[in-house]
């Protein structure tokens, strides 16, 4: 008896400080759900959230990340949509970090609210991929975080004359077989942004691919250009992932293969890609994609949210957290970011991939229903 | 108190509810709502179409799955009655204490840090390539990628060999030693006594065993997305990517359910076992 007095005392300490400490801890919480791999997590964590907690006393910002690629994306959308279809009044991410596709049926969903004309650094990014993600219009609701692109990634000691073309590319895994690697497009986006490049640079409809209007019969015109690229596949190793073909280029075990610039700088930086490899963004071009700063419509806390994205789309954020920690390019117009830059800093991210190689071979993803057309069609023609 | 007990005939159904509502909640009814989906189309409609594409894109890919698995479990009921077997039998003690120790650790790994692990131990310039070369068992030049099929496959045994091992040890050591002394007394070699005595008698336990792992392997993901860069690859893989790339569920669950089909195959094959075995005493 004397035991279970004291199990029920014990319990009811516990509840009542439960109850006395709840109002102690009353801040809000800004919850930040963005796609991508871990450093976009340490992003937000490490650097972007401390900063806001700084500004703002009382918020504390909570993050988390839903996986890579527009897989991560989609858990993100599935969330929202749930909440939405459950009628919630609040929903419990205020903050978005997603891929273009994504940002796309999000709009098209009804689950993300207009911010862009309500922030002052609104009026700093006037880049198409602001305005249209894929082909759908996304005016006011995003905002980019940072634009990144894909390149083939090669090491020059052995490879004195990197190719400038998918042609010269060709070429030389001819003479140097399974010596270059991607993924699939199974396995992450660097491989499907090299196919999605092989596509504009054979099918000679690069324009309609990425413009429209949405023509499903331009499919009926690819089967020679995807057999080209079966042959091609017979020449090349495989890598598993992203990541994969990083740590292939490492091993030494391919010589040449295309990644994303900014995990490619990255990775040399923390020393794990030689530090004498280098890039080159291959003829006629290859795609990259922005990562857009989203609000969800029913946000709980939406003055906070907008704050949380100007502070992100800051140039002098924008100038130390995304162009000199994280190598990407900035979401902003680059004018508004390079006063505030050391100008070493700024030539570095341009060294390999230069200003004028960007306007010219940096592409961007094919409009929505012709991508996955493309997908498809390399999943029958090419790896079946 | 025992009495109170038995004059509530409910309590029992009442204390049954709770596992009852989750195996409902959280196994019947998303089995039966894929099941259902993968017949329909994105209107609802009822269609064959999502099976027709499946087949169409990925009927490599199945047919690599039922190779890959059915390749993994024979072997891991060779090296599960091999293990079991030598702890039986064993006479080194030492050796079987090791054994015993050893075999068990990949039980506590989960596939996705065995994936990773196999990632870097089974590439071209991976540790296991390295230390062949290093001790000259090969020449650098020889050195190939483990990362396809057979990396697969040996994540695959690696990690699910404790666990039938675990099992089929334990049924040989509740044996009767009696028959394993007479056969021995009789002459009988190990390997033989192994063969002809023990795994006969253990057969229901191993069987168990390679089903659930056949099962489990055909629903891991993280091992042929980490480590399997090459076309075909296995039916999770798909899955995974008709939904992520193309938000397409009805082809995901048309997979879905051929991998229950398979799955089930295995189970009904069990359970007749089972039966007809419970007919004959």
């Amino acid at each position: 008896m004397v035991y279970q007095k004291i199990i029920r005392l014990g319990i009811a300490t516990v509840i009542a400080a439960g109850l006395i400490g709840s109002p102690a801890r009353a801040e809000t919480i800004l919850n930040v759900a963005t796609a991508g791999s871990k450093n976009m997590l340490d992003y937000v964590t490490d650097y972007l959230g401390p900063m806001f907690e700084k500004q703002n006393p009382g918020v504390k910002v909570r993050a988390v990340t839903t996986g890579p690629g527009d897989a991560g994306s989609r858990k993100i959308f599935d969330k929202l949509d749930a909440q939405k279809k459950a009628g919630k009044a609040k929903w419990d991410i205020d903050v978005a970090v997603v891929h273009q596709k994504m940002a796309g049926e999000m709009v098209q969903a009804g689950l993300l609210g207009t911010y862009r004309n309500d922030i002052k650094t609104g009026k700093l990014v006037t880049r198409d991929t602001a305005k249209m993600a894929l082909g759908t219009n996304v005016d006011g609701f995003v905002m980019p975080m940072f634009h990144s692109q894909t390149a083939i990634a090669y090491n020059p000691d052995l490879v004195k004359n990197p190719p400038e073309t998918y042609d010269e590319l060709i070429a030389w895994t001819k003479k140097n077989p399974k010596q270059f690697g991607y993924n699939g497009i199974k396995n992450g986006m660097s491989g499907v942004s090299f196919v999605v490049g092989w596509m504009y640079a054979y099918t000679g409809q690069a324009d309609k691919l990425m413009n429209g209007p949405y023509d499903p019969s331009v499919e009926n015109s690819w089967d020679s250009v995807l057999s080209k690229l079966k042959d091609f596949n017979k020449n090349v190793s495989f890598t598993p992932g992203n990541a994969g073909t990083l740590d292939m280029l490492n091993r030494g075990e391919i010589v040449m293969g295309p990644v994303w610039v900014d995990m490619f700088y990255s990775w040399q930086a923390q020393g794990r890609v030689p530090p004498n490899m280098k890039l080159k963004l291959i003829g006629p071009g290859m795609p990259g994609q922005p990562m857009y700063y989203v609000m969800p419509v029913k946000a709980a806390n939406q003055d906070l949210a907008k704050k949380f994205i100007a502070l992100a789309t800051s140039p002098k954020v924008q100038a130390e957290g995304i162009v000199t920690n994280f190598s990407w390019y900035p979401g902003i117009d680059a004018q508004h970011v390079q006063p505030t830059l050391d100008p070493k800093v700024w030539a570095k991210l341009f060294t390999d991939v230069t200003p004028e190689d960007l306007a010219s071979k940096g592409k961007v993803f094919p409009i929505a229903p012709y991508f996955d057309d493309i997908k498809e069609a390399y999943e029958k023609k090419v790896a079946n | 108190m025992t009495g109170a007990m038995d004059k509530n005939r409910y309590l029992p159904l009442f204390l049954v509810t709770p596992a009852l509502l989750v195996v409902v909640g959280l196994f019947m009814y998303p089995l039966g709502y894929s099941a259902i989906s993968s017949f329909q189309d994105k209107s609802g409609a009822w269609t064959f179409a999502n099976f027709e594409k499946a087949f169409d894109l990925y009927s490599l890919d199945i047919g690599f799955t039922v190779l890959i698995v059915v390749l993994s479990t024979v072997a891991i009921g060779v090296l599960a009655c091999a293990t079991g077997g030598y702890l039986t039998l064993g006479e080194n003690p030492r050796a079987v204490a090791v054994l015993k120790w050893l075999y068990r650790w990949p039980l506590f790994i989960p596939f996705i840090v065995a994936g990773q692990l196999m990632r870097t131990f089974l590439a071209k310039n991976g540790m296991l390539n390295n230390i062949l070369v290093s001790i000259g068992l090969l020449e650098p030049l020889q050195a190939t990628s483990l990362l396809d099929w057979r990396g697969i496959v040996i994540t695959f045994v690696w990690k699910q060999t404790p666990f039938v091992a675990l099992l089929v040890a334990g049924a040989m050591a509740s044996l009767d030693r009696s028959t394993i002394e007479a056969a021995r007394n009789l002459g009988a070699g190990r390997v033989r006594i192994l063969i002809q005595i023990i795994i006969p008698q253990v057969r229901q336990t191993l069987l168990v065993g390679l089903i659930l792992s056949f099962v489990t392997m055909m629903s891991v993901l993280s091992v042929p997305l980490m480590i399997n860069a090459e076309t075909p690859t296995m039916m999770t893989v798909d899955m995974a990517f008709r939904i992520n790339s193309y938000g397409d569920y009805g082809v995901a669950n048309a997979l879905g359910f051929i991998s229950y089909l398979m799955a089930g195959s295995v189970a009904w094959f069990y359970l007749s076992q089972g039966v007809r075995k419970g007919e004959r005493p």
